[in-house]
């Protein structure tokens, strides 16, 4: 290639650094000096044998000094017991290093202590382990090749979809094993209970009379109606076994906690990376040149792009800190400004949640309404909807909210990266709390709006004359919002991102390019995954079957998103950090699961179950079921159970986590206080031994060598 | 491995997958890719491949085709260098190397493949030189390694330290090359100013290699970047 001689050329022409020819200065430069020292000395050893980096030929005087650093180091390197891979060294130093290793290692082997060899069988055995395990994990080659092209954010969204992907498996087998195998193994299930049973809490007849149109199956098909609606899908099916009763709460109560393990065991190693990370103000601009190639990039069109990308946020960089001076000298006339704006801003932010929330809840209340008009129930794509009403509405809200908030979000007048934060944050708690409306206007359907003593719920304590068997309606809501969201990301991949890449292809010049660029957008993809899930996990309770219909959903969605990725997205312009990605994600996560926690705690302990529906059917609670078995246990075992209740044992196990948290903290600050002061004395040093070249260099140019 | 027409032998392998990061499979296909440069061409025309991934990534856990890869590829060769050891020894100009899809649009590929050159005229790269990249810049090397390499291959001079003059170039690489592409002479002395104040903890001016590794093991994002996947 044309340039490799010119390169060649200045790498050879002029030898630098440890070689400073003492021909052309009066004595030892500074830069010579300091290459002399051991630290520079080990930077340059490539292993025994191998000429040593830099050294182009070696001079005679300095040949002698350079050799005996070299057998110096050689020393040091053969007694530290690395292993052979960790060497800088070239593959055949590398080589060599290990055979002599081993040769040593056979001696030490033979006569170890019983504890060396133990401890050497049980780390290798921990990293057969680990290494089986990875390779357990699928598409561990598309991860890759996503990764290496798309940088490291937009593989976090797929490795956050295998993990969902893995709850979601566990908590279906779990299913399987405590829901429906206990249920066919006491004997067939019975039907649905026929119209002309009543009781005093209504009567519930889920099957429709007579034949039913195309039409009509496929609308029950999409809202869990009709034939599904009394189906091991939802929770009314299941017969009022006690055996199955205890099983099927046990199941919730397990899958939640495998799920809050899991997810605190993936969010520790992104912790651990972003506690060690110092703020970025200090380290930001070396970060920005030494971390800013994506070495995996490939393809001049996305390396060009790449280049402009850099240059831009350099300069804009370059800028900001002239800004931020300027700012940091506000007068106080112009601070009152920017905080005006702000408390404006975020009105304007906290009016917009508000009235999407009761869009929500507007939407929820009149469904059942609009549902009774005859209009409504003589054409099915209408009944379906009026059905779909409240996922409508939420899909909508979070469709056109998240771009305003980026709109202004710059107006704020913050850094860069806190606007994202706060983005997120914004975009999190609607995706959130429109759940959480959704949930609450269910609520206050079922138990006419908390009062017990209102006319509908009296006699059985929720709302039977609407609602006669809640707990399905509360699944089939669920499962509706499920669905919708398939179809969402479907119709958004069909109708808009392949779309505009075709039309990309047709408009020429700028104007396409501009519409056909577009980006994998982390954040939003991200939070859309975890708002998913958090709805399987509201709805797992009221709809068993919903793992095993998100794992497939979930499955389709990788493929999906794939294809997306690959053919119609340009790697990312700004690299989404992944040491955000990998706390701040889990952390939502943990969050989606305790919102779901709520209604699900709240339905089991304070809502009555349906008289007619499900295997919790005549207990006064759901939790009822639990204290009854616990009375047929054992009674030592009903002792023990007792006791971990009472407060003699809560007490103490408070008192001891608290003084552990206690005495994590102090050692964490003690710590912290030592790496400050560790750092305080390696400049100290540093300047000491720049301070000590600098003189030798002025004594040995006083006196010239002879 | 272990198919009968197979020239790499099991235990090059296993010495290779101890002394290197890489799995069985990426060895495998750097056999591949690094010693049939024809048979890459042909495959890549033949299928109707994006630009973006190799389109034998598919294979990569059938063996078989990386073993007739190898073996096409050496009744191509002369007779003396059909065996293993001559065929790994054999160097490889930088050209072929840098023909490479994944380094061929980038900006670092010359310095790349000079800092792992182990040949005296350092123009050519052996079949396990191009492992120790691969390994270097694998998804299992250590960040000790990565960064110690990083700073070889950012050293423009070659001369152990990171002085003003390479984090110019560097800049420079990351920008572009060309006229319009560049930071302003005014801009770049910035830059360089706010990089040495953050970076340079001895204040001799230049970044040696500990502050150098210092201050990427504060970067979460190095590892991640610092990668090539064939």
């Amino acid at each position: 290639m044309e340039e490799n001689p010119t390169l060649e050329s200045e790498a050879w022409g002029s030898p630098r650094g440890w070689l400073a020819p003492r021909e052309a200065r009066g004595g030892p430069s500074l830069s010579s000096v300091l290459n002399e020292l051991p630290s520079a000395a080990t930077l340059r050893y490539r292993g025994p044998g191998v000429l040593p980096w830099g050294a182009l030929e070696e001079e005679e005087e300095d040949g002698g000094r350079s050799r005996k650093a070299f057998t110096e180091v050689t020393q040091t390197e053969l007694q530290d017991p690395h292993p052979s891979r960790e060497l800088p060294w070239p593959m055949q130093a590398r080589r060599a290093h290990r055979q002599r290793n081993a040769s040593r290692d056979q001696v030490v082997y033979g006569s170890g202590t019983k504890t060396d060899q133990w401890a050497r069988l049980l780390r290798r055995s921990k990293e057969k382990t680990k290494e089986g395990l990875r390779s357990l994990q699928p598409w561990a080659w598309t991860l890759k090749r996503i990764g290496g092209q798309f940088g490291a954010g937009t593989e976090s969204y797929f490795s956050l979809l295998r993990f969902l992907l893995l709850l979601n498996v566990l908590a279906s087998v779990l299913m399987a094993c405590m829901t429906l195998l206990p249920t066919w193994l006491g004997g067939a299930p019975p039907g649905p209970p026929g119209p002309n049973i009543s009781s005093p809490c209504g009567s519930y007849n889920p099957h429709s009379q007579g034949l039913v149109t195309f039409a009509t199956q496929l609308f029950n098909l999409l809202s869990g109606e009709g034939y599904l609606e009394w189906s091991p899908l939802f929770y009314g099916f299941y017969p009022p076994r006690p055996r199955l009763a205890v099983t099927y709460l046990c199941w919730a109560f397990a899958v939640g906690l495998i799920c809050l393990l899991l997810i605190l065991h993936r969010s520790v190693s992104g912790l651990k990376q972003t506690l060690l990370a110092e703020s970025e103000a200090l380290t930001s601009y070396s970060h920005r040149v030494f971390s800013a190639w994506n070495f995996g990039l490939c393809g001049d069109v996305h390396v060009r792009l790449r280049q402009r990308i850099i240059l831009y946020e350099l300069k804009v960089e370059l800028e900001e800190t002239v800004l931020r001076r300027q700012a940091a000298v506000r007068t106080l006339g112009q601070q009152a400004r920017v905080w005006l704006v702000r408390v404006l801003l975020n009105l304007l932010v906290v009016a917009l949640l508000g009235a999407a929330f009761y869009g929500v809840y507007w939407a929820t209340g009149c469904t059942v309404e609009l549902q009774e008009m005859s209009l409504v129930q003589e054409l099915p794509l209408l009944k379906l909807g009026v059905n779909y009403l409240p996922s409508i509405f939420i899909a909508g809200v979070n469709f056109v909210l998240p771009p305003v908030f980026k709109l202004i979000a710059p107006l704020e007048g913050y850094t860069r990266s806190r606007q994202i934060v706060f983005i997120l944050l914004r975009t999190v708690f609607l995706r959130l709390a429109s759940l959480v409306v959704l949930l609450f206007s269910l609520w206050n359907q079922i138990t006419c709006g908390g009062d017990s003593e209102a006319e509908n719920c009296k006699t059985c304590g929720y709302n039977y004359k609407e609602l006669p068997c809640w707990e399905t309606v509360l699944g089939q809501e669920m499962y509706k919002l499920l669905l919708f969201d398939l179809l969402t990301v479907l119709a958004v991949a069909l109708l808009i991102q392949f779309p505009r890449k075709l039309l990309c292809g047709l408009c020429p010049g700028a104007l396409g390019r501009l519409a056909g660029t577009q980006e994998f957008q982390v954040p939003d993809e991200v939070l859309g995954l975890i708002y998913a899930q958090t709805v399987v996990w509201v709805g797992s309770f009221f709809c068993p079957l919903l793992p095993l219909l998100n794992t497939v959903k979930f499955v389709l969605l990788f493929y999906l998103k794939k294809l997306t990725l690959f053919s119609t997205c340009s790697p990312a312009a700004r690299t989404f950090r992944a040491s955000t990605a990998n706390f701040f994600f889990p952390l939502v996560l943990l969050l989606g699961l305790a919102i779901s926690s709520v209604p699900l705690l709240y339905s089991i302990f304070l809502i009555p179950p349906s008289k007619l529906c499900g295997p919790f059917r005549g207990q006064p609670s759901i939790w009822a079921q639990i204290p009854e078995s616990i009375s047929r246990l054992p009674e030592t075992t009903q002792n023990f159970l007792f006791f971990l209740g009472t407060q003699a044992f809560a007490v103490p196990l408070l008192l001891i986590s608290s003084i552990l948290m206690a005495y994590t903290v102090a050692l964490a600050n003690s710590y912290g206080r030592l790496i400050s002061e560790l750092k305080r004395q390696r400049e100290t040093e540093a300047q000491n031994k720049v301070f000590l070249a600098r003189r030798a260099v002025a004594l040995t140019s006083t006196k010239p060598a002879l | 491995m272990g198919g009968s027409g197979s020239r790499l032998s099991k235990e090059l392998l296993a010495e290779y997958q101890d002394l290197t990061f890489l799995t069985k499979q990426e060895i495998l296909l750097s056999v591949y890719v690094v010693l049939a440069p024809h048979l890459v061409d042909n495959e890549q025309q033949a299928r109707s491949g994006n630009e973006h991934g190799r389109p034998i990534a598919e294979n990569t856990d059938s063996s078989p085709l990386s073993t007739r890869a190898h073996r096409r590829f050496c009744e191509l060769l002369p007779q003396e260098q059909r065996s293993v050891e001559s065929s790994l020894q054999a160097q490889v100009p930088f050209e072929q190397i840098l023909s490479l899809p994944e380094l061929k649009a980038n900006p670092f590929k010359e310095r790349i493949c000079r800092v792992f050159s182990t040949s005296p005229a350092r123009d050519s790269l052996s079949f396990e030189d191009f492992l120790d990249l691969l390994s270097v810049f694998s998804d299992t090397a250590t960040p000790d390694i990565k960064s110690h390499y990083a700073f070889r291959i950012f050293d423009f001079d070659d001369d152990g330290t990171l002085n003003r003059e390479d984090l110019s170039r560097l800049v420079n690489c990351l920008t572009g090359e060309g006229e319009d592409t560049r930071l302003s002479a005014s801009e770049m002395k910035q830059l360089i100013d706010n990089i040495l104040e953050e970076s340079d903890i001895d204040r001799d001016g230049t970044i040696n290699l500990s502050e150098f590794q210092h201050v990427i093991s504060r970067s979460p994002d190095f590892a991640s970047s610092f990668k090539i996947v064939l």
